[in-house]
């Protein structure tokens, strides 16, 4: 059995940890700590030996070889989110500004018994994972559903609350009958699984021909929430059509944009001191005119000598200007402490400008109530308080 | 009963109205709930239903159901009518709160045009219609108060008021929609019941307008905020909330889901910069008061950074043995118990806030944060994430810059989420012409263990070269 690495805490990095290493923003590692191996970077290697025993968190420095420079990675446990930035993609994936709002607006919780079609490179299925009772994972591309499984297993969610199973929802719908391909285990007497969704998550081209076959598998006694998550508004257009003949209600279209922003800082440059560098710049030129004059009329006698420098042909050096607030011709890194910055926010250089439309409808299937329990319960109530 | 998924006695529910507006009510046996111009209702005519469905006030016309109940408000002259299921067909596009001005026409009119409109002519354009203002309806207002008076449902009012409509059928089809929708909006008597989940907390708050109090969360901002924080349901986390509960309700909801039951073990230690924690809107939460004490403890920024020690804190009290306590008697008894909570919250804070390290750190407060956070941070196990909202990208950028100079947080970003709602309707999909600004902004980061400082002969050398690489380039160039 494999450790829940995800949805466990772990305090130690042990043998046989899954874990992602940080090495950058845009290079995160899954790497399984196994002691003889090493991590290689092209700033030097880290072995996994000196790793395992610390805490989780912990930053990992060696010296590079040769030059006698420090390279450094941070080993983490990982996380859906986390994931998320550094999973292998064998898909299209769901970002988590889509995947946290589907989950928020549905309403996520341990309460949540989720379909989720389909599995592709798992992102969201494992943000499902780590929030909802279970999750019951569909995927239509048998080479994608192995690749699903093998790492759903090594995640630990099969033995926690994820079930996989191979289909093409659309055409078979969403039972899971023995003898299916799936990681569902069966009871000796149980013939399908009971699936009882109440968050439904589509993530198909064509999901207005799935959406017919999800009454059968949902919760029939309370509000079931649905997204589906198409990128054209063509699609958006015939799923409303579905939605609507299949009687789902309240339906909301939306479209969320994520934004991640650097910390800069930009030089605060005051118009006094742009002003007093010309000046100063003025000054300079002045004087320099001034004694190639004077060096012309040979008025220059040999005591200035002394104090102007000249050069290889005698001609006296202008001194370069002084005043430099900017420091204008040095590279000066952001933030240097000799000059004031201001603190400026700066948007990615590319950003995720759609990434889907996600519509949601609810329905109930039961809208009755048990007329003789409520009346059982006002009986029992106008009782106790005779009583 | 299942109070997650059905309706039940001594909840608090979420009451979703025709205006759109949102009413939290609490649903006590035998009392009835006045939903203003949208009419009264009895508590017990709803229990049992799911959530999630709609019911419709109707009156029929032996009309005395207000008299003689002995538990309706005296001063409530709302007529207490009777509810059943609205049909789907009389239900409105709910998102068609659109202001656009009047669509091009499309060729062939749409099948799912509102029961209403069925036997009333349209017109292809709105070439015909004279702007006329009121005139052009011929009920006066007196005639409508009357009729709303007479407890006529709000069908037949609509009804008479669309009959009344001198240039009704010179409008679009769409226009008549948007038409009735209004008068439904005004007119209608019916109501939907929700779960109170956190995020129809959130909305009911922000229709109120206590958009300074919660400070101008959004619903995708809360979601971001829950899955940046790794929130779990056996977690510990460390919170500070300024907006009186509503962030502790959605930690508490997306661990918990609501439910008393829960065996989780998960804690949410709420650090609070009065003398007590301001957590008013956990009343709202159909959690136990023993659920909330065992899942939620609050200590105050004090009292978390210069805990008491054993040592103070037996000084004050000592427990006695158990036969001694069961043998005093009265006020002294109750005042024994008194002081032996106190001891065991204290003994409680000491826990909390010794060696004891977080799962997460989660924050909304208008404290400077370049203060507060890397303090509270040092409770935080490595590897766990920081994620702070803030209303201002600025008070937030002062932080991820200070963060970013301390080894022991990791990669801090400003992050910016904003959901763009749109018409759903066939045929005229577009997004909505105005939506709701503001939503904040997020800062995550990691908390994580600088490496050990390298031995001295080196440590000048990297300076001197100013050549650290990895991560610490990296960086630089990104952050």
């Amino acid at each position: 059995m494999t450790a829940r690495c995800f949805s466990d805490y772990k305090d130690l990095i042990e043998e046989g940890d899954l874990t992602l290493i940080w090495v950058s923003r845009d290079n995160i590692k899954p790497v399984r700590m196994q002691s003889e191996e090493t991590f290689n970077t092209r700033y030097g290697s880290f072995p996994h030996k000196d790793i395992i025993g610390k805490p989780y968190g912990s930053q990992i420095a060696i010296r590079t070889k040769g030059s006698n420079k420090f390279a450094f990675i941070h080993v983490l446990q990982p996380t859906p989110e986390l994931w998320t930035l550094s999973l292998p993609h064998r898909t299209q994936i769901v970002y988590t500004p889509d995947s946290s709002y589907i989950m928020q607006k549905l309403n996520c919780s341990p309460h949540s018994k989720v379909i989720e079609a389909g599995t592709g490179s798992g992102s969201f299925s494992h943000a499902f994972a780590r929030s909802v009772g279970h999750l019951f994972s569909f995927e239509f591309h048998h080479v994608r559903y192995e690749q699903a499984l093998e790492e759903f297993k090594e995640h630990g969610l099969i033995d926690d609350n994820v079930t996989i199973t191979h289909r093409d929802v659309c055409q078979g719908g969403f039972t899971i009958e023995k003898g299916d391909t799936t990681s569902y285990e069966f009871t000796n007497d149980e013939a399908a699984a009971s699936l009882n969704a109440n968050v439904v998550f589509l993530d198909l081209p064509a999901p207005w021909d799935a959406i017919p076959h999800l009454d059968s598998v949902i919760a029939t006694e309370e509000k079931v929430g649905l997204c589906c998550f198409s990128p054209c508004i063509e699609q958006v257009d015939k799923t409303l059509e579905a939605l609507e003949k299949y009687g789902w209600t309240d339906v909301e279209m939306v479209e969320i944009q994520g934004r991640q922003y650097e910390s800069r800082r930009q030089m605060v440059r005051s118009l006094d001191d742009a002003l007093e560098r010309l000046r100063d710049i003025k000054r300079h030129k002045l004087q320099g005119v001034e004694r190639r004059k004077r060096m012309f009329d040979n008025t220059i006698d040999t005591s200035d000598e002394k104090i102007e420098k000249r050069n290889g042909d005698g001609i006296p050096l202008t001194e370069k200007a002084k005043f430099n607030p900017f420091g204008k011709g040095s590279r000066i890194k952001e933030g240097d402490s000799n000059y004031k910055w201001k603190e400026v926010t700066k948007v990615e250089s590319e950003i995720k400008s759609h990434t889907s439309y996600l519509t949601f409808a609810f329905k109930v299937i039961n809208k009755s109530r048990d007329e003789e329990q409520v009346n059982e319960i006002l009986q029992s109530m106008d009782k106790q308080s005779k009583d | 009963m299942e109070p997650l998924t059905t309706i039940d006695f001594n909840q608090y529910v979420i009451v979703r109205l025709p205006s759109k507006n949102y009413k939290i009510v609490e649903l006590k046996p035998n009392t009835s709930i006045s939903l203003g111009k949208f009419g009264a209702f009895e508590v017990n005519d709803i229990i049992g239903y799911p959530f999630g469905l709609t019911f419709e006030i109707y009156y029929d016309n032996e009309e005395s159901t207000d008299v003689g109940k002995t538990d309706s408000k005296p001063k409530n002259k709302i007529p207490i009518g009777k509810v059943r299921l609205l049909s789907e067909e009389v239900k409105d596009e709910s998102n068609d709160k659109d202001d656009s001005p009047s669509e091009p026409p499309l060729s062939t009119k749409e099948k799912s045009i509102s029961v209403e409109l069925s036997n009333i002519n349209s017109s292809a354009t709105n070439q015909n219609l004279v702007n006329m203002g009121s005139k052009a309806q011929e009920l006066t207002i007196g005639e409508i108060e009357k009729m709303k008076q007479e407890s006529l449902s709000s069908k037949e009012i609509i009804d008479k008021i669309i009959k009344s409509h001198k240039s009704f059928h010179n409008k679009t089809v769409y226009s008549q929609e948007k038409y009735l929708n209004r008068k439904k909006q005004k007119f209608a008597k019916y109501f939907t019941v929700e779960y109170l989940s956190s995020s129809n907390l959130l909305q009911f708050l922000i229709d109120k307008g206590d958009i300074q109090r919660i400070l101008d969360m959004s619903q995708e901002s809360m979601g971001m905020l829950l899955n940046l924080g790794n929130i779990q349901p056996n977690g510990n986390y460390l919170c500070m909330d300024e907006t009186g509960g509503l962030l502790v309700y959605f930690l508490m909801e997306r661990m918990f889901g609501g439910d008393n039951e829960s065996k989780s073990k998960g804690k949410v230690v709420v650090i609070h910069e009065n003398e007590h924690a301001n957590l008013d809107l956990l009343k709202f939460a159909n959690y136990s008061e023993k659920f909330i004490k065992e899942h939620v403890h609050t200590i105050s920024l004090l009292d978390f950074f210069e805990p008491p020690t054993l040592e103070e804190i037996q000084e004050r009290f000592t427990p006695l043995p158990k036969e001694e306590a069961r043998a005093l008697k009265g006020g002294k008894k109750n005042s024994y118990y008194r002081r032996l909570r106190w001891y065991n919250t204290q003994l409680q804070v000491m826990e909390l806030t010794g060696k004891f390290l977080y799962d997460g750190l989660v924050v909304a407060t208008t404290l400077h944060l370049p203060t507060v956070v890397p303090k509270l941070a040092e409770k935080v196990h490595g590897s766990r994430p920081i994620v702070c909202y803030g209303q201002f990208k600025e008070t937030l950028l002062e932080l991820a810059h200070t963060l970013y100079s301390d080894l022991r947080f990791l990669a801090p970003s400003i992050l910016e989420v904003r959901c763009r709602p749109y018409q759903s309707i066939r045929g005229k999909l577009h997004p909505l012409m105005t939506m709701k600004g503001g939503g904040g902004y997020l800062m995550w980061c990691h908390k994580v263990i600088p490496a050990p400082e390298p031995t001295s002969e080196v440590t000048a050398e990297v300076e001197s070269s100013g050549a650290t690489i990895g991560e610490h380039d990296a960086k630089k160039q990104k952050v």
